[in-house]
């Protein structure tokens, strides 16, 4: 049976999720377990002048109260070393930690929390990014100069890191434009929202740390457990119980190691659950707020001459893995289209908020949304259809990109031309009313690449475990592990038993993030599943009297090319073996053509991705209600090249999930700060998620391209690239309907309401006179 | 560790009660404070019951309490005493699946699964209360249960299907 035969997406877990028999790390009770709960700063910028945690100590109940005395004297992370793992000092964002109880109930341990005292000297907070680039501003981290980083880190005072994208001479190249077309954006930070709130169980035996946590990225939650509590890597064990969701924000370390020290403190086992409000303010993993101020220069004709840009990315307090987010918003303000010479400058700024990090395509939902609606607002300038402007300035196979890298096979103009018909299509059946349009947006997104391994095992009963580093977060990417084992080894998917989540015994991964377990973790098993493959034609050729290569292994058996009939069964086999038959894989990097390194100053990282990126289109079906702002989403149209779709239903279940977050991110999803940096709306009475009622129908086509730089079976991912596109098609549809542009993000009722009924837009449109 | 063992402070305002749950009845000692899907997860045992939000905004805690949908989390377990419960561990009959759950599966309806036990229940009672709802009826059925991975479509399906099976139409 071929891959693409196997029928249905069977997940080894969804027994266990529908019966609620099921565990996740919430779920864990350990005997004489304590209940951990955090004592956050609540001032978004304040000096620590007085921390007494005597009365938590005196409390009855309490096992243990820590603060940064309590633990090893080490600065995070591995970009810049700008924190600690409890506040010293200076507190910067509402959420962060100062001290930590555990107690006999949760009940006690907040009571606890609460008991101790904490007295600041309020400091000025750093709350707007262009106010925070002034040389008058005050310092988020007033020895900023002085913290240890690692890579190519370029900044200054506020600038965590700024990074600039340049082709050719954009100045000279705008000044030669027949119209050019500038526009500003502001986009609100936002949040992943998982409906599963972390979680984090810690418990030592002797010397040895067991952590079941509710991470996308096990291993590397061990490397913080390690890194900041000084442990060897062998004596600290992370498993994942089921994960309830992450989107990115639960992507690396959280809380592990808090956990992980209060039990060591309490001797006994530790359990800390969020409630949905620290779910929202603690976590380094916000999705960033963005300004985009942008102008594009163009031909009558719809050519690009020049692009400039400047993006003000907002950090928050501390660096979390957000140093590439200026490069990635860089790419996407340059976006799937020959845009000329461009010149495009991208700073990350520290503020006193929470800090950002990769939620689902990290960026890339704001700066499309900017770029997508600027795209649109040169057709319109240009009097030029959207879809044909886009049509004529798309990138294609062969064409070279913004860092120089010569594009692969690409099909982001197969997904303009099948989402535009398949919605034109949707309208004619049902033609659109006066309150509706259809919007489009262009998307793409990179896979990251990087090293991981995997072990296989086939049993004497013929069945085969396979164990990976691999992380499920619901997308059901691990499981789709077991269909490309299953294929290189013929046998049913369902004789294979995953092993996974535990770094005790899985060889090191990415996990759960940068839409990677295909391509990373899906190298390694392919490889594990060969070696096994390779042992059993030896095996066979020997009892079949034939060459290894004329072995054909098919439904467990064995036989030789054109001769099916006289087969042997892979349980002989083994057998014969007189052992298990292993597999062991490592596998690095795939090798990527060099990209020409005079061709822009951002650093590389993750740009081999790039050659082969996924492409998409989104066509959104808006209707406005003109009284209220109130936007509905009827239809969404979408068209993927994410290269070979290896699980059908999973896929299509990829790209449901993220069109509804992306339109989420375009209507509701915003949060917003009071003056000081603290969060108004933590909370989801006030932080609207759509629910079924709002959901549009969304229809999906993909593109299949062979490509050389993808994964296995030609296979890119899938995971953040629906999460690119929808709010910019949502957007233009909505600026059709409305004559007028809304400018940040949300476009909430109230900010439709306000742009219908505003007279000035802040676009500008210089013609050429001459 | 259970708030009665000797290491916990006193509670005065403790309560003894019954709780029947998936027909078995649990005489349970509980502060009046405690909610109801607090006590189902750690003194009955069932985790199945998720919390999400503590807000009622997510539907994830949703139990059926004498066949009304509720969300567990902001109810009193006190006030459940002498009441039948239904939890999503209630639904399969021994090893046989319920068509929802078997159906949400094979649909595509269940990703990272935490929001799924809670969209159970409401689509059971859904089910319930109208054996044939309309695809509007269903979505509104389900409105109060949030999910962030699936954009909802196949749970959709997948409770559509289940009526029609259920209905022998």
């Amino acid at each position: 049976m071929s891959l693409t035969e196997i029928p249905a997406f069977a997940r080894a877990d969804g027994p266990d999720k529908v019966s609620g028999l099921g565990r996740y790390t919430a779920d864990l009770t350990l005997t004489g377990m304590a209940h951990a709960a955090f004592r956050y700063a609540d001032v978004p910028h304040g000096r620590i002048v007085e921390l007494d945690t005597s009365p938590a100590r005196a409390m009855s109940g309490v096992v243990a109260v820590i603060t940064d005395a309590d633990v090893p004297d080490i600065y995070l992370s591995a970009e810049i070393a700008d924190r600690t793992l409890f506040a010293r000092d200076v507190v910067r964002y509402e959420g962060e930690v100062v001290a930590a109880v555990a107690a006999v109930t949760p009940e006690i341990a907040r009571a606890a929390a609460a008991a101790i005292v904490v007295r600041y000297e309020v400091l000025p907070a750093v709350t707007d990014i262009e106010a925070a680039l002034g040389e008058n501003s005050p310092l988020v981290h007033e020895s900023w100069d002085s913290y240890a980083t690692s890579g190519d880190v370029v900044r200054d005072r506020n600038t965590a890191m700024r990074s600039e994208l340049h082709r050719g001479d954009a100045d000279a190249a705008m000044a030669t434009a027949d119209v050019v077309v500038s526009g500003r954006y502001v986009a609100d930070a936002s949040h992943a929202v998982p409906i599963e709130p972390r979680a984090v169980v810690a418990e030592w035996q002797g010397d040895h740390l067991t952590v079941h946590t509710s991470t996308q990225v096990p291993f590397d939650a061990r490397s913080r457990i390690c890194e900041t509590l000084e442990l060897p890597t062998s004596r600290v064990r992370v498993i994942v119980p089921h994960l309830g969701g992450g989107f990115g924000g639960k992507c690396g370390a959280h809380f592990e190691p808090h956990i992980a020290a209060l039990a060591k403190v309490a001797k006994r086992p530790v359990k800390l659950v969020f409630s949905r409000y620290e779910e929202f303010i603690a976590p380094d993993r916000r999705r960033e707020g963005m300004i985009v101020d942008v102008a594009t220069g163009v031909k009558h004709d719809g050519t690009i001459v020049a692009r400039a840009a400047w993006l003000g990315i907002d950090n928050g307090a501390y660096m979390a893995d957000a140093t590439f987010f200026p490069q990635l918003a860089a790419m996407h303000v340059a976006g799937p289209y020959r845009t000329g010479s461009l010149k495009i400058e991208a700073d990350l700024v520290y503020t006193n908020r929470q800090p950002s990090g990769s939620v689902r395509a990290p960026t890339a939902p704001q700066a499309c949304w900017a770029i997508e609606s600027h795209t649109d607002e040169i057709a319109v300038a240009l009097d030029m259809d959207p879809i044909e402007f886009r049509r004529r300035n798309l990138v294609a196979t062969g064409d070279v990109g913004p860092m120089g890298q010569v594009y692969d096979e690409i099909g982001a103009l197969e997904c303009l031309e099948l989402a535009t018909a398949s919605a034109q299509a949707s309208a004619d059946q049902k033609p659109l009313g006066p309150d509706e349009a259809l919007g489009v947006s262009m998307g793409w997104w990179p896979t990251f690449a990087v090293a991981a391994g995997a072990f296989a095992k086939m049993h004497a009963d013929g069945t085969v475990q396979l164990v990976t580093g691999g992380q499920e977060c619901g997308t059901g990417a691990v499981m789709t592990l077991r269909n490309l084992a299953a294929d290189e080894l013929g046998i049913d998917p369902e004789l294979i038993e995953l092993v996974y989540q535990d770094t005790a015994v899985a060889p090191e991964g990415p996990g759960a993030s940068g839409s990677q377990t295909l391509l990373n973790h899906g190298r390694a098993v392919e490889v594990a599943s060969q070696q096994i493959a390779a042992q059993l034609r030896e095996l066979a050729a020997d009892h079949l009297e034939a060459a290894p290569e004329d072995i054909v292994l098919a439904e467990s058996k064995a036989s030789v090319a054109g001769a099916p009939a006289a087969s042997v069964a892979f349980t002989e086999l083994v057998e014969r073996a007189g052992a298990e038959l292993l597999g062991t894989a490592s596998v690095e990097m795939p090798e990527y053509p060099e990209l020409p390194t005079s061709s822009t100053c951002i650093g590389d990282q993750g740009m081999g991705a790039w050659l082969a990126p996924q492409f998409s289109c989104h066509v959104a079906r808006v209707a406005v209600d003109r009284d209220t702002g109130v936007v509905r989403v009827s239809e969404v149209h979408t068209a993927h090249d994410s290269g070979t779709i290896i699980n059908l239903m999973g896929a299509h279940g990829q790209v449901e999930g993220g069109v509804l977050m992306g339109v989420g991110q375009a209507l509701t999803e915003g949060t917003r700060y009071d003056d000081e940096g603290r969060q108004r709306n933590a909370g989801l009475l006030e932080y609207k998620l759509q629910t079924i009622a709002d959901a549009p129908s969304i229809h999906t086509q993909f593109v299949e391209i062979a490509t050389p730089n993808a994964g296995p079976r030609g296979a890119k991912g899938l995971a953040e690239a629906p999460n690119v596109a929808t709010a910019g098609a949502i957007a233009n549809a909505l600026a059709k309907v409305i004559g007028q542009r809304v400018r940040e993000l949300p476009m909430t009722a109230e900010r439709v309401w306000r742009a219908q009924t505003a007279d000035q837009s802040s676009t500008t449109t210089e013609q050429d006179q001459s | 560790m259970n708030p009665s063992s000797p290491m916990s402070p006193s509670s005065p305002m403790s309560q003894q009660i019954n709780l029947t749950v998936n027909g078995m009845t649990w005489p349970v000692a509980v502060e009046t404070s405690r909610n109801l899907c607090s006590v189902l997860r750690t003194e009955i045992g069932l985790t199945g019951t998720k919390e999400g939000c503590d807000d009622c905004e997510c539907g994830a805690c949703m139990v059926l309490l004498d066949g009304q949908p509720i969300n567990s989390c902001s109810y009193l377990a006190a006030q459940a005493d002498g009441r039948e419960i239904t939890t999503v561990e209630g639904l399969a009959d021994g090893d046989e699946l319920h068509p929802l759950q078997r159906n949400i599966l094979s649909a595509g309806g269940v990703q990272c699964g935490f929001c799924t036990p809670g969209m159970l229940m409401s689509a059971y009672a859904l089910l319930d209360r109208n054996p044939e709802p309309s695809i509007e009826e269903i979505r509104i059925g389900l409105s109060g249960n949030l999910c962030r991975c699936t954009g909802y479509a196949r749970i959709l399906t997948a409770v559509h299907e289940t009526a029609v099976e259920l209905n022998g139409a």
